[in-house]
């Protein structure tokens, strides 16, 4: 470079250049954070990963050791693992698939009355900011009791007997997935209702003036355009109803004996009401292999559309 | 356009529905709150009843009172909120619109530790918490807290970043502003209502937590999500009380999401129509 | 205000990883010139601008201010103020605070900040506006929001990018005009850049076009007009543009279609090469280059012609087109020392 022959370089930070004071600026802003998160998250994934290779007992500390992969395989033959798989698979798949056609179709409907809307959404409100814990609560006891609760008022004076809907292992399973689906649907409702008054209405007055049919219009318009939104909410319900836990807990706890022990629930009781840590730290792994690869599958998917 | 009147109608009646079926069970709770223990308990149910404030007395001041486990709730809640918007804020700024070395990689990461399940967590937070006696205590709670709301709360303040038109820097660079001050007059302003968004559902999130409150909370610390079981045993529900108990610990969240409405509908639809965070 | 504003950018080379936006350019500007730097998209010119301002920085050259190296200085560093396309308002802020801004980041007392503030909105005719938000402005209301925020500092160097793309043809004629007359009021020096040459013809002292990262030629508007250096120039220069023709030079005359016309070369000089005239050169005469009207637009007062000769488009401007009609097989002639010729394979002007 050629030395100036007159003034020197501008005063200030000297050569220093702007992209390198912007890298400095941005470490000193993000870096916190990351520490933060990595005592929180990470640091701990280790020590999981560690956990889940030793047998740790807090019943009987005597006959912790390490363990290898026995924790893991283990799981293999064990049938209350199998078991909570699929009760997971099932949970999970139909919560989401319920949130989202339940959601989809009333943000559908509700689009035609405009002065519902305001009230609809105050009330949708409601069951997103209750505590999960808190509603499966409710559903427990005022809702699903024997006797007392409203679904038994409403069986018992439509003629269709009493039933014991959380302690009886088939029908506690679609109990909890009520009580999952009527807490999460209304997000699905919120998000679909924003999305379809987004949707520009020139391109359905072009498809009236060819001649589509209602029916037609919606799956040849309204779905394609909508589906980013669809595919954002299923990716966030299913993250949430993979991590689901205060609800079941509160209102079965896993029960009646395992008819709703998702995985989740299966590590807890493992680790805390059993207190055979190592073993439910393996559990906490494949948990967090299953969730980590479904995310990344979701995402994946949505990067192809 | 046509007017269906008959269809209009139905859409009205599922709409009241909807309504019942969405906001029946917290009125129920309300009800079931001022009714005395035999009341709840008469069948068929009882509509006229003598409303009693013996049971929010009891949860309030008696001997099952949840004061403390509210006062827990609240200081877990708000010093969660407070260092997580302090951290949050300044890295979904950096994430969204600093270049630095490493960008796509922190930003994966961010990403990343959202996707974990709590209960991974809690298995190793627990053994750690036991060694170094850190369990039933705040600064022990809400460090664990941050591990979902830090995350969370970047993600959602990257989303609202994106948004300001990319030459806000350039100008005010060129005015002589600097990084910091840029950020400060410039940036931030243009973000408030998003800061609005994050830090309600933060503190809605905290405050409704459960899995790591019970496991790690003790007598000291227990948030009132745990107090909640205090009126459920295996002889016998107190539902009246449970009835009170639970509406006075949903109190903050349900006054909270009827005043900002408006703001959690935003916000929940900018998370999913904006494509969730990285792009 | 206590500098020039003198300009020169030596030897600049700007690469975007294997990209190379800038060829090593050289520029010149001189103080109160308002110079205008043409281009079509991605030609280099917003990002020479950028260069200038420090929001991009160079991998090789220098670039002086009044004779000193700002190469590496910050943008605030630099007495530069610049107005950008999207005007980038603060939109929270009132347009009074928006136009203070750079003067309380420089540590002005609020009573001063207030006065300049006012100052510098009347000088743009908004004075009227201060406690309004910008989006509660019109869009010629917010780019002299923009532009009363960048003379607030009486910076040494104004830099303008496309300030007149957003706003409709009507009133960009108009702020083009009130452009020039704030310059020369305030006497300081302007880069500006735009893609639409109508506009850098009318406002600059003198400019610079941009083509594919380099500089193709320098000169005031008139002068580049004139006298275009290559044919990439010419064809980009003028409304309507140049018709450009390949032809065969030899002995003083350029042969086109079989005729042969004369112009003004030097003797000796031969061989094939694009021949240039502007619409408004060409007369229709008796005999001439052989053409076909296709199409004739009637404007009123004047009238563009289509035709077609030698297999080719062209266009003729003319207001003696009454007699004309569509289908009609003229000649057409031009002076000779309205003819320009170029180099057949380097293009540029002989």
């Amino acid at each position: 470079m050629a030395i100036s022959m007159t003034a020197p370089a501008a005063t200030g930070a000297g050569p220093v250049t702007l992209a390198r004071q912007e890298q400095r600026f941005a470490v000193a802003l993000l870096a916190p954070a990351l520490l933060l998160l990595l005592l929180t998250t990470t640091i701990p994934l280790v020590y999981l990963a560690w956990n889940s290779l030793q047998r740790i007992d807090l019943g009987m500390p005597w006959l912790s050791g390490f363990a290898g992969l026995g924790n893991y395989a283990k799981m293999g033959s064990d049938p209350r693992f199998w078991s909570s798989l699929w009760l997971t698979a099932v949970y999970t798949a139909s919560t989401v698939a319920l949130q989202v056609v339940i959601g989809l179709s009333l943000a559908l409907l509700v689009l035609q009355i405009p002065k519902g809307q305001g009230v609809l959404r105050i009330a949708a409100i409601l069951p997103i900011v209750l505590a999960p814990v808190v509603v499966g609560l409710f559903w427990r006891t005022l809702v699903l009791a024997p006797d007392f609760g409203l679904v038994d008022l409403v069986t018992r004076s439509a003629g269709l007997a009493s039933h014991n809907w959380l302690g009886d292992p088939q029908l506690a399973l679609i109990s909890v997935i009520a009580i999952h689906t009527w807490q999460w649907t209304p997000f699905a409702f919120l998000v679909m209702l924003a999305t379809l008054a987004t949707l520009p209405p020139d391109v359905y007055e072009a498809a009236r003036l060819d001649r589509a049919r209602p029916w037609q219009r919606f799956v040849y318009i309204t779905l394609p355009l909508i589906r980013p939104a669809i595919v954002m909410v299923v990716i966030m319900r299913t993250m949430t109803a993979l991590s689901a836990f205060a609800a079941i807990f509160a209102a079965t706890g896993g029960g009646p004996g395992s008819s709703t022990e998702i995985l989740n629930l299966y590590a807890y009781r493992t680790s805390f009401s059993e207190l055979n840590v190592g073993y439910g730290a393996s559990l906490a792994m494949v948990l967090m292999g299953i969730t980590l690869a479904v995310s990344w599958l979701m995402f994946r998917l949505r990067k192809a559309r | 356009m046509k007017r269906h009147p008959v269809r209009h109608a139905l859409l009205w009646l599922m709409a009241g529905l909807l309504l019942a079926v969405w906001a029946f069970p917290v009125l129920w709770a309300l009800l079931t709150s001022f009714k005395s223990e035999r009341d709840v308990l008469a069948y068929p149910p009882v509509w006229r009843f003598a409303p009693t404030l013996d049971n929010y007395r009891e949860v309030l001041f008696g001997g099952s009172s949840i004061l403390p486990n509210l006062w827990s709730s609240l200081v877990v809640s708000f010093s969660t909120t407070l260092l997580t918007m302090l951290f949050a804020v300044p890295a979904a700024y950096a994430l969204a619109r600093l270049n630095y070395p490493g960008k796509r990689a922190s930003g994966f990461y961010v990403l990343a530790t959202q996707m974990l399940p709590p209960m991974g967590l809690i298995i190793p937070y627990y053994l750690v918490l036991q060694k170094i006696g850190g369990l039933d205590s705040y600064s022990g709670l809400t460090a664990i807290y941050l591990s979902f709301s830090l995350p969370f709360a970047i993600w959602l303040m990257v989303s609202y970043f994106e948004d300001i038109p990319f030459e806000m820097e350039e100008a005010a660079l060129l005015d002589r502003a600097g990084r910091m001050r840029t950020l400060w007059y410039i940036i931030l302003p243009q973000v408030r209502g998003g800061i609005a968004v994050t830090t309600i559902f933060v503190f809605l999130n905290a405050w409704n937590e459960f899995l790591f409150a019970v496991v790690l909370g003790g007598n000291k610390v227990r948030p009132v999500t745990v107090a909640m079981f205090n009126f459920i045993s295996v002889e016998q529900t107190q539902w009246a009380r449970l009835a009170a108990g639970a509406m006075l610990a949903m109190a903050p969240v349900i006054l909270i999401g009827l005043f900002a409405q408006r703001h959690i509908v935003k916000g929940l639809t900018v998370g999913a129509v904006k494509g969730g965070g990285r792009r | 205000m206590s500098h020039s504003g003198s300009v020169r950018i030596e030897g600049v080379v700007k690469q975007h990883g294997s990209f190379t936006a800038l060829h090593g350019l050289d520029l010149d500007i001189r103080p109160g010139e308002f110079f205008a730097l043409l281009g079509p998209s991605g030609s280099g010119k917003t990002t020479t601008l950028r260069i200038l301002a420090g929001l991009e920085s160079v991998n090789a050259g220098r670039v002086m201010l009044d004779d000193t190296d700002v190469t590496h200085a910050d943008p605030g560093e630099r007495d530069v103020a610049m107005v950008f396309q999207s005007y980038a308002l603060y939109p929270h802020m009132t347009v009074g605070e928006n136009i203070a801004f750079p003067l309380k980041m420089t540590g002005t007392p609020a009573a001063e900040r207030l006065a300049a503030a006012q100052e510098a909105a009347a000088k743009v005719g908004i004075g009227h506006l201060l406690s309004r938000r910008p989006g509660q402005l019109s869009g010629g209301q917010q780019q002299r929001c923009a532009l009363a925020r960048a003379i607030v500092r009486k910076p040494r160097l104004f830099l303008l990018d496309e300030p007149l793309s957003n706003l409709d043809a009507k009133l960009r004629i108009e702020t083009r005009a009130e452009l020039r007359r704030l310059q020369r009021e305030l006497g300081v020096t302007v880069v500006y850049v735009t893609h639409d040459q109508e506009e850098a013809m009318t406002v600059a002292d003198r400019m610079a076009v941009f083509m594919e990262g380099r500089v193709v030629q320098v000169g005031t508007p008139k002068g580049i007009y004139l006298r275009p250096a290559s044919v990439a120039v010419a064809a980009f220069i003028g409304t309507p543009p140049m018709n450009l023709l390949p032809a065969e030079l030899a002995n003083g005359s350029v042969g086109v279609a079989g005729a042969w016309l004369p112009v003004d070369a030097a003797a000796g000089q031969r061989g094939r090469v694009v021949l240039g005239v502007r619409p408004g050169d060409l007369r229709i005469a008796a005999d001439g280059m052989p053409a076909q009207i296709e199409f004739i637009e009637d404007l009123g007062d004047s009238a563009i012609i289509l035709l077609r000769l030698d297999g080719q488009q062209i266009k003729m401007k003319t207001d003696q087109a009454q007699s004309l009609q569509e289908g009609q097989q003229v000649f057409l002639r031009f002076n000779p020392a309205a003819a320009h010729l170029f180099d057949h394979d380097s293009g540029l002007r002989l």
